[in-house]
């Protein structure tokens, strides 16, 4: 009987420790999955702020602006484009 | 005695008998046993009612003051929505900014001046102003709001007691100026203040989310407890407006402008199609996203919110209902004697006189008189309810702030001359977006369809005011307008056909017209055959020599119908003489 005690004894001490050791565990695992979750959302944040960077140099008068200026391009006009016609091209095929 | 005193007797000490101490010896009284065991008894039975107490009958009180020392709540603000063009090009988006905030009875005790200097520095402020905002209050004052993470970063790295941080969004404005009386903005707190902005602010704005959490002594979180809330975030708005035409009705308004030495002046571009919006450009503008020196001027949404009297740009609808009624034809003859004409001791008058002119050309010479006569033949209802059905005297239908009605009279209280002049557009008044509303009339064979500000899905029903037919002649007219002996020639493009009416007008100052000061607008559709596009422009107060529509609007109408219909990939349709010069090169033959 002694001998039983003693096992069942043993075996709480032991599911105790174990159980300090998880909770602990959880604990940690929970702070570095909150961490991420926090860096989630920054990275989110940058990516909205890079994006709303992105667009803000690539409006409309930024882009022409460096097309004339540095790349020597100007706008199209009817007198330089040549309209291809779908339905003719379709016939040709 | 010798009992009580073993030493007196002479004797050792040995000889003290402990067992019989005399102190013991006296009897104690056995109530006082009794008291001791009562009142051990009294205490534990009042810490077991405590025990109760705190555990089984105050429970919910003692859980929660626990609670508040261990638990915090995190708030997690929701992100305001975007704007986006009809491309989905951003015109306004949200972005992380963190605002800094000081303890000062924190602050003050624990740096040197030399460090809130430092501060002030890092922060782009005043070192003077920053010790006037300390004094404030010692519990919190903000130092900046809604700064650059990079400036937190400086701040962070002076590591000083009693500063802090809070994350905070900021609104950008990518198309700046260009888009800012459409777009609208924000104020600090993130509520809109103009534009889509103030109009959408309920879709916008989301809903802020919050979290209850168990922090540990490093200020790491380590267990949710309680009710999660998400934060919501707010929805995004497609707006019809396209951003390169926007842009580029901006630039030609802008410069038209400048050209002109003009006060202001307007643009808007709608799509015939669908009735919206493609482009509402004005000038003066702002930049949304710095609004430090911001005047009212710069505010007013002039196309939306500024009615005049539309002039000339009204004839196309009289001959229209003449047309359409069956009183005249295209080529019937109009008596336009001696330019003038009087209704009711009222003189009416045309700047350059005609003997006779069709109705045809009643529009491409733009006659007042030629358009009173034809009025004429009306009763005053009948026109009243045209220009109703046009649109004149309601607001548009556009969720927006500011958008007005201007006026149309009702048709009882008109006198004849006052109908005469309504004819040709004096007595009534309207805002640029409501004439290009009407015109929409002409351009979809002859039903008028509302503006919208969003991006349709497919057409909404118009109201039919004229028979296709009508609406085609009336174009052919107005591409006479626009065309070599009419009043707007620089309206036309290279490739497409245009059509469209010029007005000029003295503006009105109190009661009567200003001699020197004009008005002057153009509007039109085009190509003529299938109308796509149509421009309304307005330049008011051009005050360098030049003043009629045909001159200072027209150039920017044709400019901007020229890019919009590019833009759109839409094939011209008159003949142009082709630039591209293509030579025919032989190919090497190969070597094999």
């Amino acid at each position: 009987m002694t001998r039983l005690n003693f096992v069942l004894l043993a075996a709480l001490v032991g599911s105790c420790m174990y159980m300090v050791k998880i909770t602990y565990e959880g604990r940690q695992l929970f702070t570095a999955l909150d961490r991420a979750r926090t860096e989630e959302r920054q990275h989110e944040r940058d990516f909205k702020r890079l994006q709303a960077e992105r667009e803000a140099q690539a409006t409309s008068g930024r882009v022409e602006q460096v097309a004339r200026e540095r790349l020597s391009m100007r706008t199209a006009t009817p007198a330089v484009t040549f309209y291809v016609d779908a339905a003719a091209s379709e016939v040709r095929r | 005695m010798s009992a009580l005193n073993p030493r007196a007797g002479g004797g050792s000490v040995r000889s003290v008998n402990y067992a019989t101490s005399p102190l013991l010896a006296s009897k104690t009284p056995p109530w006082r046993s009794r008291l001791l065991v009562a009142m051990v008894g009294i205490g534990f039975t009042a810490l077991l009612a405590r025990a109760a107490y705190v555990q089984v009958i105050g429970t919910d009180f003692f859980q929660q003051q626990g609670e508040k020392r261990y638990v915090h709540t995190l708030q997690m603000p929701a992100s305001r929505g975007r704007i986006l063009d009809r491309n989905g090009a951003l015109l306004a988006t949200s972005v992380a900014a963190p605002s800094v905030w000081a303890i000062p009875k924190d602050l003050n005790p624990d740096s040197t001046p030399a460090q809130r200097a430092e501060l002030a520095r890092a922060l782009g402020m005043n070192p003077a102003d920053l010790e006037k905002r300390l004094q404030d209050n010692p519990n919190f004052v903000w130092l900046r709001r809604q700064v650059e993470d990079e400036t937190w970063a400086k701040v962070k790295a002076l590591n000083l007691k009693g500063v802090h941080q809070v994350s905070e969004f900021k609104r950008r404005y990518p198309e700046g100026e260009a888009a800012a009386h459409v777009v609208g903005f924000t104020g600090v707190e993130q509520t809109g203040q103009e534009g889509i902005e103030l109009a959408f602010q309920r879709e916008l704005q989301g809903k802020d989310g919050s979290r209850e959490v168990v922090k540990d002594r490093l200020g790491r979180v380590i267990e949710d407890v309680g009710q999660q809330l998400d934060p919501i975030d707010g929805r995004d708005i497609a707006l019809s407006i396209d951003a390169k035409v926007q842009f580029f009705a901006y630039q030609r308004i802008r410069d038209a402008v400048a050209e002109h030495k003009a006060k202001a002046g307007s643009v808007v571009v709608l799509d015939v199609e669908t009735g919206e919006v493609l482009a509402l450009a004005n000038y003066p503008s702002y930049d949304p996203g710095d609004r430090g020196k911001l005047t009212g001027n710069q505010l007013r949404n002039r196309a939306l919110t500024d009615t005049f009297e539309p002039g000339s740009t009204m004839k196309p609808f009289i001959a229209a209902q003449a047309l359409e009624t069956g009183r005249v034809r295209a080529d019937t003859p109009v008596v336009t004697a001696a330019g003038s004409l009087v209704i009711g001791g009222r003189t009416i008058r045309d700047a350059h006189s005609h003997p006779v002119l069709t109705v045809a050309e009643v529009i491409q010479k733009s006659s007042n008189v030629g358009a009173a006569r034809l009025a004429m033949q009306m009763p005053p209802r009948e026109m009243w309810e045209l220009y109703s059905n046009l649109g004149f005297g309601h607001k548009p239908q556009l969720k927006f702030p500011g958008t007005v009605t201007g006026r149309l009279r009702p048709w009882k209280t008109w006198k004849p001359i006052e109908q005469a002049t309504m004819s040709y557009g004096y007595g009534l008044s309207a805002s640029l977006l409501q004439i290009a509303q009407a015109y929409t009339a002409f351009a979809r064979d002859g039903e008028v369809v509302p503006v919208s500000m969003f991006k349709q899905d497919m057409p909404p029903p118009g109201l039919r005011v004229f028979k296709p037919e009508t609406a085609r002649e009336v174009r052919k007219m107005l591409q006479m307008a626009a065309g070599p002996g009419g009043t707007g020639p620089l309206a036309q493009t290279i490739g497409y056909s245009v059509g469209g009416k010029s007005g000029t007008a003295h503006k009105q100052e109190g009661g009567g017209y200003a001699s020197n000061k004009y008005r002057s607008w153009f509007v039109g559709l085009a190509p003529v055959d299938k109308p796509r596009v149509i421009v309304a422009v307005m330049v008011d107060e051009p005050s360098a020599g030049k003043y009629f529509g045909g001159t200072v609007a027209a150039p920017v109408f044709s400019q901007v119908v020229q890019h919009t219909l590019r833009l759109k990939n839409i094939e011209p349709d008159l003949e142009v003489k082709p630039q591209i010069v293509t030579k025919a090169v032989p190919a090497e033959p190969e070597s094999f």
